[in-house]
């Protein structure tokens, strides 16, 4: 199963604070782990809301809306792809984490649609070109 | 440029509603064009945040809340990850993408962290490190 593993931002990192550098250490050490059981997919850290847009889908229209966002606690500040066998198995790698923020902070953990969900959803020419560009993209990367 | 590009939920997407065929069908046009233009370096949909849980992390404390969680106008229900020239290019191709929700919806369009931005924390052995991080995890990748 894979994962969706969602730092969650804070006033410090929205505020654009560079990471502590002993939890920077810590968190190279944890990302080692991660690639040594197999798990991590991918990860990147975001740039503050600032720096981001965001773009509203109303009928035809679509708006333009310069960051950054008021709900802090609500926005994303980094993210990784982790393979996992269950959310079990994510929640107690997420638990070993060390904490990514200075005071309080939460990491979200969320389950992707698997292409057998899609399967049901979708005919099988949809279901195909699926799997193609998957591959297309598979090979690219 | 990297980019997160983050479908934001909806009422709809929480209460677990699949797109129709109809939306399906041009969203996988969208992603075809996405990927002809070499943009794209990956996708997905997530499952709504009742299957989901977080962790709080509180001091030497790690609590464990399940979905689903209550501010859904604020949660993902899907993302991509892209590679553009500039935030521009990024909203253009946003801008074409089909509405993701039956009704209005939100697209967020988030910049990557690059090696560059962290200066003089980044030490050449941190940089190293990094670099061969992501080399291992990128064979690992399907």
């Amino acid at each position: 199963m894979k994962f969706l593993i969602i730092v969650k931002a804070t006033n410090e990192s929205e505020a654009g604070a560079k990471p502590d550098p002993g939890m920077w250490d810590a968190m190279g050490k944890f990302n080692e782990e991660l690639i040594k059981a197999g798990i991590m997919k991918e990860a990147a850290g975001l740039k503050p809301s600032s720096k981001g847009k965001r773009v509203t889908f109303s009928g035809k229209n679509r708006t333009v809306v310069d960051g950054p966002f008021t709900e802090t606690k609500e926005l994303i500040a980094g993210f990784w792809i982790w393979e996992c066998k269950s959310m079990d198995e994510a929640v107690e790698w997420v638990k070993k984490c060390p904490n990514p923020m200075q005071g309080e902070s939460d990491i979200e953990i969320r389950p992707f649609h698997e292409m057998e969900d899609l399967a049901e959803l979708i005919t099988p020419e949809q279901f195909a070109k699926l799997e193609e560009r998957r591959a297309a993209l598979a090979a690219r990367n | 440029m990297k980019f997160m590009v983050i479908v934001k939920a909806t009422k709809e997407s929480e209460a677990g509603q699949m797109p129709s065929t109809e939306l399906l069908t041009a969203m996988g046009n969208y992603n075809e064009e996405l990927v002809k233009a070499g943009i794209m370096r990956d996708g997905a949909g997530l499952h709504p945040s009742s299957k989901g849980a977080r962790v709080r992390f509180s001091g030497k404390n790690r609590s464990v809340i399940d979905g689903p969680f209550s501010e859904t106008k604020e949660l993902i229900a899907g993302y991509w990850i892209w590679e553009c020239k500039s935030l521009a290019e990024a909203i253009e191709w946003v801008k074409k993408c089909p509405n993701p929700m039956e009704g209005e919806s939100d697209i967020e369009i988030r910049q990557f962290f690059e090696m560059e931005d962290f200066g003089e924390a980044m030490t050449p052995e941190l940089r190293e490190q990094e670099q061969r991080l992501l080399a291992e995890a990128a064979k690992g990748k399907k």
